[in-house]
């Protein structure tokens, strides 16, 4: 959808002299700097922008005002009804839902309305910027909540005979809560001259352009010269005034009929004057036949021009359809002569009202709000069915990919924040489309502050499952502990992901650090590795040199030859410590104790024979083959002698 | 910490749905730390019964009424005073300080992944580094330092009694530590399972206290008996996810709290003893119990679950309050208990 | 709205190139000064320089990070004709702790001539680094152990014949599809024909095998990104040339693809923007692959976005302009505080400044 383009300025002096380049390093952050458009051929030499100044580097991020505090609660909250409604879609028949979906917008719209409320509390608190920003955050989401309860009124909720009149002043009172206000607190006064108060006939007309009739004849009472038969009058005929009760056919044409004759009797009164006296109560009834002049003269007491509709409709079609509601609109911005005027907010209720979905959609993604409305609405939307009709009228227009594309934005940009990831995991979740893949795109990037994130990021990515991600996630946080001089944990994490390549490197790194100061490291993991180091042979290597240390170490000498045989009969072990195992038989050969059999004896000697070029053999050689030949003659006589 | 006064604190307004206020019998309200530098380590700063809130911060423990210390992914312990509320605001100020004492060898900030406190004044921390520190509330020193006590992270420390702490590491081994004794190994060691399960979380029975349960990151609960600890008396496969926290009543031990990172919030009860009350039975704890401990229990979920990890619990007579990764706090009343 | 934060980047002479590790908290930069300097990002959001090293004897073009579960590892690139594998190595022991430096693990010396840039394969395939030079050659190396970084083995040389200024991988996340490499050329002369290259390294000759040359682009280029691939079965490349162009490579696949085991590509132009109405230097996708970044002569930076029926629009613009007065001043007062001894926990924070807006004269107003 179009856009305006707008020109930010980096405030820099090189950047303007030598011209800029961008880089992306977040979701949402773009570095730029100021760079040499050098072409490759050009002998290398120092750029033309060489100086003093040092050059600089700009982050750009994007201004995301969900992320406030406030905003944020708002955020959340709004993500678990967003969830209700895709449960609700999984689970349950179209017919069913219709009904439940409004309840879902009302809860939406509820959430907003606890956000303005919150905060209206701290723009009370606050002072200068901060202020400014609340104030600016209210706007933003008073034309939020506008939009939406008006497109729940036209588009999600099911009106009873498409009769819209009740449902738009609803909207309009809720909206312009101002009259009902100041009505009420006259009322509360129980002063007997009401119209001293300076907002008196402002509230009447108000009142009587909002429909509530009740209201305008409570005012009226009060009034000082309420007992004047004008006035008693009016009361009457206000009385009077019929109601349509019911939806279907017989009903509204009985109304009409009921409705015809009360305009003639009040026209008639008019006509004979028996309002003139009293210039207001003229007006009111010229106003409710609908008199053409009356209502040009009532145009500056109305806000806005859907203001003005909500009461021309009530006294003149007050059994208007919802879709001629565009018409009537139209009709009320000539009548206003606002048309040159329309501001954001005016044009999408027009849109609205004119049931062009594809143009609301448009334009609220012009809210500044982050894409919330655009995400939640559309969705919504789309699950009424109201966005699939419009695939037959706007070319190319898939209603999916559109409710998609919205949400996967919106997901990806809470994807960016380090508290609210987890909620745009449950919004990426639910684009079926491209949904796993920006999950597997992104999860992996988000930064491994401590374990217990780590470990939390993994059991998302568990949960879909992303097993390369798991992997690639263990080992990074493995790396991470090897270069913090960790190497126990870092394996524990390479064994956390099964992942034999890195096992084997860090079981190297045992054995090898091993050769370097002739002390294993982390003997508590190593005593308890279990069926765990099954993983890589180098790490059974590992395990099993460990316990031959232990055993040696505790004396059962026995065992750890016995040990020893079966890992040169073994072929797991690493070339870089066959010398070690070679030279570590030594003591064993010589001990007083005959420690290993005459087969034993001719592995060892065959081993020795196969690595004698092992430079690092070279000095001890000579003494493991006299060990060795010396055992083997206490091993053969021995063994003869037990025969 | 350069400043001591760590900001103004503003009240966490009610959410729509849920209660969240000021509760007087858990002494310290529930409060957001919206400003200042402070943010980036304690984002949603609640007291003692709250944990991670949003993953940033690491334990808070209160010694007393209004003490309490927190933790932080940078490796410094803080020692803090709620003080007496005007207006609606409260401040928080640093007492003491114990700066970066978890660190790795290569000079990075260690994360201190939680502590443990004992009666007022004595302070476990134990950190990514591997390392345990104890400290006293009244002394800006550290009074003992195992390093390296462990090759791997140790996830979870508890006090089992004034000189003795059990900690357990990333992939569930559990080491027993005699602070007393001056040689820097454990007097005991065992695993959790043989699977590389990292445990949780971890909490003694309030009257019994070799009675240890641990929750473990695949939802599990397994309960030792430490006078017998080289296996489990019985693993209890529990929540989906991760448990985050378990926590016995403190009054009534027969109730037990658990919640888990897949949004669930379950308290488990004794049912109702049948047979003859005539016959004491051997073991009335069905803690200890070796087999069958499902059916002598009952298991209530306090709140639907809002498909959000829940980080944390607290509990304190019939009121139960939880936190939860939608950066909320729900407060549950009228649990039953008997 | 965007908002700014100014980094020092304390380089002599124009910075050639940024490079940020996986999680966007750490940044390389190279320059025509020789050097290759690391930041960090503290938890506030600040950037500290970390190390800062003469990696080269002649200007460096382009420097780039490993993934991180091959460490911190870093490939620079030069004039001086060679290519530099970095390995960071932090000094674990009680008196030098914290110390960390970098260390050059190898040095590729094959070029005879200036190596223009240089980029690592994607993780799954391992640890292998591209680099391509003015001699029209790709090479290719790797680490065959990959926890050892001091070897590097030169697997393939791939003779392009043009004098070639950029590469890239494509990060299909998939096993499906063999490695692809696109690769730039920046001849001038258009008769010899296109000058965008794609390679794919055939399983069965093991070898890197042309796929395609990109016959509608003759004009010297000078950038080239394939985007991040989210599961689509075609590939999307943005070339830097006398314009913008956004292109999509669809694998077909007949009896012939069958037989032999070569991709065969469908080559469609998909945008095409002469928005900068100058030469385009630089092209960067962001990390979904949904809003590209272009870089011209006009001295301009331009954001194109992708719609949901995938067609592209341009969507902002970004320009150098002499900061007004207020901003020099704090930014002088920010700077000094740098250089002084003390440093408050302020200065230690990110400092954002809004960044302002013109509307462009040529730009309709859309309603």
């Amino acid at each position: 959808m179009e856009r305006e383009v707008k020109t930010f300025v980096i405030p820099n002096e090189l950047c303007k002299r030598a011209g800029i380049t961008a880089t992306w390093l977040t979701v949402d952050q773009l570095s730029v700097r100021a760079f040499e458009k050098r072409n490759i051929k050009l002998p290398d030499a120092p750029s033309n922008f060489l100086s003093d100044t040092p050059s600089s580097i700009f982050h750009l991020r994007q201004e995301v005002i969900l992320f406030h505090p406030i905003l944020r609660k708002l955020v959340n909250e709004s993500c678990g009804v967003f969830i209700a409604v895709q449960n609700l879609i999984v689970n349950k028949n179209p017919a069913d839902y219709k009904v439940e979906l409004f309840k879902m917008s009302r809860q939406y719209r509820s959430i907003i309305r606890a956000c303005l409320e919150n905060l209206q509390d701290d723009l009370s608190e606050a002072k200068g910027q901060e202020k400014e920003q609340l104030q600016n955050y209210i706007t933003i989401f008073y034309s939020v909540e506008c939009i939406w309860h008006l497109c729940e009124i036209l588009f999600v909720d099911i009106i009873p005979g498409n009769l819209v009149l009740s449902q738009l002043l609803e909207w309009i009172r809720f909206h312009f809560p101002k009259h009902e206000r100041n009505a009420a607190t006259m009322l509360a006064s129980e002063s007997v001259n009401l119209e001293t108060h300076q907002d008196y006939w402002n509230t009447v007309f108000g009142s009587l352009l909002q429909g509530r009739v009740k209201i305008v004849r409570a005012l009226l009472r009060p009034h000082s010269s309420a007992d004047h038969p004008t006035f008693k009058l009016v009361d009457q005929v206000l009385r009077a005034m019929p109601i349509c009760s019911g939806v279907n056919g017989t009903s509204i044409n009985e109304f009409n009929i009921q409705w015809r004759h009360w305009t003639m009797d009040v026209q008639s009164k008019i006509d004979a004057k028996l309002f003139s006296s009293e210039k207001h109560l003229d007006l009111i009834m010229r106003l409710v036949v609908g008199e053409e002049k009356a209502w040009i003269e009532i145009q500056d007491h109305c806000e806005a021009w859907y203001e003005f509709l909500a009461g021309w409709m009530f006294y003149t079609e007050p059994t208007a359809k919802s879709f001629e509601l565009g018409q009537y609109a139209k009709r009320s911005i000539t009548k206003m002569r606002v048309a040159n005027n329309l501001k954001h907010l005016d044009r999408v209720i027009l849109a609205a009202m004119e049931f062009d979905i594809f143009q609301v959609i448009k334009e609220i993604q012009h809210m500044t709000e982050n894409g919330w409305f655009v995400a939640h609405l559309s969705d919504l939307l789309f699950h009424s069915s109201r966005l699939t009709s419009l695939e037959k009228e706007v070319p190319n227009f898939s209603a999916e990919k559109l409710r998609e594309s919205f949400i996967l934005e919106y997901g990806i940009t809470l994807m960016g924040h380090k508290s609210l990831w987890p909620v745009g995991l449950s919004y990426l979740d639910h684009c079926t489309h491209d949904g796993n893949q920006v999950i597997a795109l992104l999860l992996p990037r988000i930064p491994l502050d401590n374990e217990a994130k780590t470990l939390k990021i993994i059991r998302e990515a568990k949960k879909r499952d992303l097993n390369d991600v798991v992997q690639c996630i263990c080992k990074a946080q493995g790396m991470l502990s090897l270069k913090r001089g960790r190497i126990g944990n870092a394996l524990c994490w390479a064994l956390k992901s099964q992942d034999g390549p890195f096992t084997s490197y860090l079981a190297d790194k045992f054995l090898q650090d091993y050769i370097k100061n002739g002390k294993l490291g982390s003997t508590d993991l190593l005593d308890n590795l279990g069926s765990c180091m099954l993983v890589s042979d180098r790490l059974i290597f590992l395990g099993k040199y460990f316990e031959f240390h232990k055993l040696y170490q505790t004396q059962k000498y026995k065992e750890a030859a016995n040990l020893l045989i079966s890992l040169l009969a073994s072929k797991i072990i690493p070339k870089y410590f066959w010398y070690v195992l070679l030279i570590d038989a030594i003591p064993l050969l010589e001990s007083e104790e005959l420690l290993f059999s005459s087969n034993d004896t001719f592995t060892i000697m065959h081993c020795a024979e196969q690595k004698e070029d092992l430079p690092e053999l070279k000095d001890k050689l000579n003494i493991l083959k006299l060990s060795a030949a010396r055992n083997l003659a206490r091993a053969l006589t021995y063994e003869a002698q037990n025969e | 910490m350069v400043a001591s006064n760590l900001g103004t604190l503003k009240p966490l307004s009610p959410l729509t749905s849920t209660i969240v206020g000021l509760n007087r019998m858990m002494m310290v309200p529930v409060y957001l730390v919206i400003e200042d530098w402070f943010e980036s380590i304690v984002k949603h700063l609640v007291p003692s019964w709250l944990y991670e809130v949003v993953g940033l911060m690491g334990a808070n423990m209160f010694l007393d009424t209004d003490n309490f210390v927190s933790s932080s992914s940078s490796g410094s312990v803080y020692l803090m005073r709620t003080c007496q509320p005007y207006n609606d605001q409260i401040h928080l100020k640093t007492t003491t300080e114990w700066k970066n004492i978890h660190k790795f060898d290569n000079g990075e900030e260690s994360p201190c992944t939680t502590l443990a406190v004992y009666e007022k004044n004595d302070i476990i921390t134990v950190g990514e580094d591997g390392c345990i520190n104890l400290l006293n509330s009244q002394s800006q020193r550290i009074l003992r330092k195992i390093d390296n006590a462990d090759s791997c992270s140790i996830h979870c420390v508890i006090f089992l009694k004034h000189n003795e702490i059990l900690t357990s590491n990333l992939r569930g081994q559990m080491k027993i530590w005699d602070l007393r004794s001056q040689n820097d190994q454990p007097t005991n060691n065992f695993m959790l399972s043989g699977d590389q399960v990292t445990p949780t979380c971890l909490t003694y029975h309030p009257t019994q206290r070799h009675l240890l349960i641990t929750g473990d990151d695949l939802g599990a609960l397994t309960t030792w008996d430490l006078r017998h600890n080289t296996y489990p008396i019985n693993v209890l496969n529990a929540h989906e996810g991760a448990i985050s926290e378990i926590q016995f009543h403190p009054d009534q031990p027969d109730h037990l709290f658990s919640c888990s990172s897949a949004g669930e919030i379950w308290h488990w009860s004794t049912k109702a003893k049948t047979g003859s009350s005539l016959m004491p039975e051997s073991d009335p704890n069905v803690w200890l119990a070796h087999d069958n401990v499902k059916n002598k229990l009952e298991v209530f979920t306090l709140m639907p679950t809002l498909g959000k990890s829940i980080n944390t619990l607290d509990l304190s007579r019939n009121k139960v309050i939880c936190g939860c990764d939608n950066e909320a706090i729900y407060l549950i009343n009228g649990v039953t208990l008997c | 709205m965007f908002e700014a934060q100014e980094v020092n980047a304390e380089h002599k002479d124009l910075i050639h190139d940024v490079a940020y590790d996986f999680y966007g908290r750490r940044m390389a930069t190279c320059s025509s000064d020789q050097f290759v300097k690391v930041w960090d990002q503290n938890s506030e959001g600040k950037w500290i320089l970390s190390s800062s090293w003469k990696a080269h004897s002649g200007s460096v073009w382009k420097v780039t990070w490993a993934h991180p579960e091959f460490g911190q590892v870093l490939a620079t690139c030069s004039f001086d004709r060679t290519a530099a594998i970095w390995e960071e190595i932090g000094n674990i022991g009680p008196n030098d702790r914290g110390v960390r430096h970098w260390v050059r693990r190898a040095n590729l010396v094959d070029s005879r001539t200036s190596v223009t840039d240089a980029r690592f394969c994607p993780r799954w395939l391992g640890l292998q680094l591209a680099t391509c030079s003015a001699e029209g050659i790709v090479r290719i190396y790797e680490a065959p152990d990959i926890m050892n970084l001091s070897q590097w083995t030169l697997q393939h040389e791939v003779q392009c014949r043009l004098p070639l200024s950029c590469l890239s991988w494509n990060p299909t996340m998939s096993k499906m599809h063999p490695p692809m490499l696109a690769v730039g050329s920046d001849d001038q002369v258009a008769a010899n024909g296109g000058k965008v290259f794609i390679y794919e390294y055939s399983e069965n000759s093991r070898r890197w095998v042309k796929l395609e040359t990109i016959g509608t682009i003759t004009d010297a280029v000078h950038d080239i990104a394939f985007s991040p691939n989210l599961g689509r079965e075609y590939h999307i490349l943005a070339v830097a040339s006398k314009d913008v162009r956004i292109i999509n490579l669809v694998p077909v696949e007949n009896e012939e693809t069958l037989q032999t085991g070569v991709t065969k590509l469908d080559v469609q132009t998909v945008a095409q923007f002469d928005d900068h109405s100058s030469l385009v230097w630089r092209v960067c996708w962001n990390l979904t692959g949904t809003v590209l970044s272009s870089s011209g002569d006009d001295g301009l930076v331009r954001l194109f976005k992708m719609n949901y029926i995938n067609s592209w629009k341009p969507v902002a613009v970004l320009k150098g302009d002499t900061p007004q007065t207020k901003d020099s001043e704090q930014r002088t007062t920010s700077s000094s505080s740098n250089n002084g001894n003390v440093i408050s926990p302020l200065s230690q924070t990110a400092r954002y400044i809004k960044l302002g807006t013109i509307s462009q004269p040529r730009d309709v107003p859309w309603h």
